[in-house]
This record gives structure tokens, C-alpha cells and sequence, in this order.
């Protein structure tokens, strides 16, 4: 599953690290300082959310997880999966470790869909940081109540594709 | 700890190799976001606001937001300066809907590294249409919308 993205991943970091060498101008080695500042960030950060996430694992029995967020749970797992990326209130490093840890747990890829969708409109420290001092409370209200049910239609788009697919 | 020391172990070196599995991933994508954000010219994203009214603007918005590089800061600054030049509603909340959701250069480092390939094709094309339906509501809702003014955008607000 992940042979793919690892592929494009290293493809692209060839890709572009090969156009900025050439480029110059000192675009290589401000891309190269960027990237690693950027990763001493998140390390410790990914560090502590993948440790933490495998202890709520491990005090979270799998057959919970999986029976709250599984496929067995059908659309109960894409509310719960919704309700649990709106209380996250950190950067993408924190709330894919947790995606990712939960996925091993057994969550189901509507589910994780609507987790990382829910995380994606409603990241509260975004909101906080960013959305408030820049555009101001009324716009944050008027963006919250327009994304509402985007997470419950990712989700739901998710499960219905999934299973058209699986019946062909 | 509770647990018993083994259930503890099992849990650390459980998540250490899911770290040891993810970081080498991680690690290229951070440097592709380096270069990518070495490389592109952020100036030319602020003509959002002169996207027009209807759905074209919508549809606008959500390519700008998909090919929007870097994080929040570089995101909500556009979207301040695309609200002061006076974009409508529907426009700022499809374009920073889209970003959150479907920027490329977001989906290469976080989507991929995290969860692979085809869960990150299926989460796009499951949310490419709904920063447009986001944009769409927002141009209904009855609310009102007062945005911040900073003296470097004069006329904000609509």
C-alpha cells in the first residue's frame, strides 16, 4: 500500500532537489535548510504523539478501536472519526501520527477519511494562531457552519465508493 | 505502566517502529517542501480576489487552494490580502477549504508519508468537490461578516 507514495516521494525530492541545484541562485541549499529545520520541528513532536497514541492503543483494547472505528461500525466510525478530528487542537505531525496509529489499530478508511478531513477544516490551533487575528471572529463562524458536514460526507463518499467497488 | 512492564514495553517499541518506519518518508517530504518552498513564486497567488462571482470563481479558488504551497502562515496571509482586496465569501472560505483539504504540496507531506498512496488518491478525490459545496453554502448562510481591517487592506469586509 505504501510502495506507491514512497515512490513519489523520493521521485519528486530527486525531481526538485535536481531543478534547484540548477536553478541556483542558492535555492538547493535554502531548500535543503528549510526541510531540515522543518524535521527537527516535527521530530520531537512525532516522537511524543506516536508513543502517546500507542499507549491509548494499548489502554484502548484493539477490539474497541476497531469496533467504534471499524468497518463493522459502518457510519457510527465516520461520526466518531469526525467528532475525534474537531477536538484536536495541534499541527498535522500530531493528528497523522494518531491517523496512522489507529489505522494499525484496526480503523476503517472511511473512518480515517473522515478523521483527517474533520482535523483538516476544523484544526482549532489554526483557528487560534491564524484565522481569528487575521479575518476575525464572524468569519471563523461563518466557516465553521459552512465545513460542518464535509467530514460526514468525506466519510460517507468514502464507504459508498468502497463498496461499489467491492461489488464489481 | 499499569498495565505491567511487558504491555509498556510493547507500546513504546510498537510506536518506535512505526517511527522508524514513517521518518525516512517524512524526512524526503520535509525536503520537498524545502524545495518547493525555495523554488515558487508566492507573490503571483494574490489574484484571487479578482476571480469573479459564480461558480467559475469557486472553481478558481479551489486550484488556487490545491496549489498553494507551505503551511498556515503562508495560506491565511493570502487569504487576508484576497478578503482586503474585496473577494467575496464564497470565494475565501472555497479557497482556504481547499487547502486545508486537497494542497498538493500538504497530501506529499502528510497524507503520503502517513498513510500511503491509495488512501491519499481516495481521500482527494472524495473532498474535491466539497470546498465548492463549502463555498456554496457560505454564499447562503444568513450571516453576517465582518472582517478584520488591517491598514494594508483597506475596504475590507462584504
Amino acid at each position: 500500500m505504501t510502495n506507491p507514495g514512497v515512490l513519489v516521494i523520493y521521485g519528486l525530492l530527486i525531481v526538485l532537489g535536481t531543478a534547484a541545484l540548477s536553478r541556483g541562485h542558492g535555492s538547493f541549499q535554502q531548500g535543503l535548510i528549510r526541510g531540515a529545520e522543518q524535521l527537527i520541528k516535527l521530530l520531537p513532536r512525532m516522537l511524543c504523539a506516536l508513543v502517546a497514541a500507542g499507549f491509548l492503543a494499548m489502554l484502548v483494547p484493539t477490539e474497541v478501536i476497531s469496533s467504534f472505528l471499524g468497518a463493522e461500525a459502518g457510519f457510527m466510525a465516520i461520526v466518531i472519526g469526525t467528532l475525534a478530528g474537531m477536538i484536536i487542537p495541534a499541527g498535522p505531525a500530531i493528528s497523522f501520527s494518531i491517523a496512522a496509529v489507529l489505522a494499525n489499530e484496526g480503523a476503517s478508511v472511511p473512518a480515517l477519511v473522515a478523521f483527517t478531513t474533520s482535523w483538516g477544516v476544523f484544526a482549532l490551533h489554526r483557528v487560534i494562531i491564524f484565522e481569528i487575528p487575521l479575518l476575525g471572529i464572524s468569519f471563523t463562524r461563518l466557516r465553521m457552519l459552512s465545513v460542518l458536514i464535509l467530514p460526514l460526507l468525506a466519510g460517507s463518499l468514502t464507504l459508498a465508493a468502497m463498496s461499489t467497488l467491492s461489488k464489481w | 505502566m499499569l498495565l505491567g512492564p511487558e504491555r509498556f514495553d510493547g507500546a513504546v517499541s510498537g510506536s518506535l517502529e512505526l517511527l522508524g518506519n514513517t521518518l525516512p518518508r517524512v524526512a524526503a517530504a520535509q525536503l520537498v517542501a524545502g524545495f518547493v518552498w525555495a523554488m515558487l513564486p508566492r507573490d503571483r497567488f494574490s489574484q484571487l480576489a479578482d476571480a469573479k462571482h459564480g461558480l467559475r470563481g469557486l472553481v478558481i479558488a479551489t486550484a488556487a487552494g490545491i496549489i498553494t504551497p507551505g503551511g498556515p502562515t503562508s495560506a491565511y496571509s493570502l487569504l487576508a490580502i484576497a478578503a482586503g482586496a474585496g473577494a467575496d465569501r464564497g470565494i475565501l472560505i472555497t479557497y482556504i477549504t481547499s487547502w486545508a483539504l486537497l494542497a498538493v504540496q500538504r497530501i506529499i507531506v502528510w497524507d503520503l508519508p502517513f498513510m500511503g498512496a491509495e488512501f491519499s488518491a481516495i481521500r482527494f478525490v472524495v473532498c474535491l468537490p466539497l470546498p465548492i459545496l463549502a463555498g456554496m453554502l457560505a454564499r447562503r448562510l444568513p450571516l453576517s461578516l465582518v472582517l478584520v481591517k488591517t491598514p494594508s487592506q483597506p475596504g475590507a469586509g462584504k
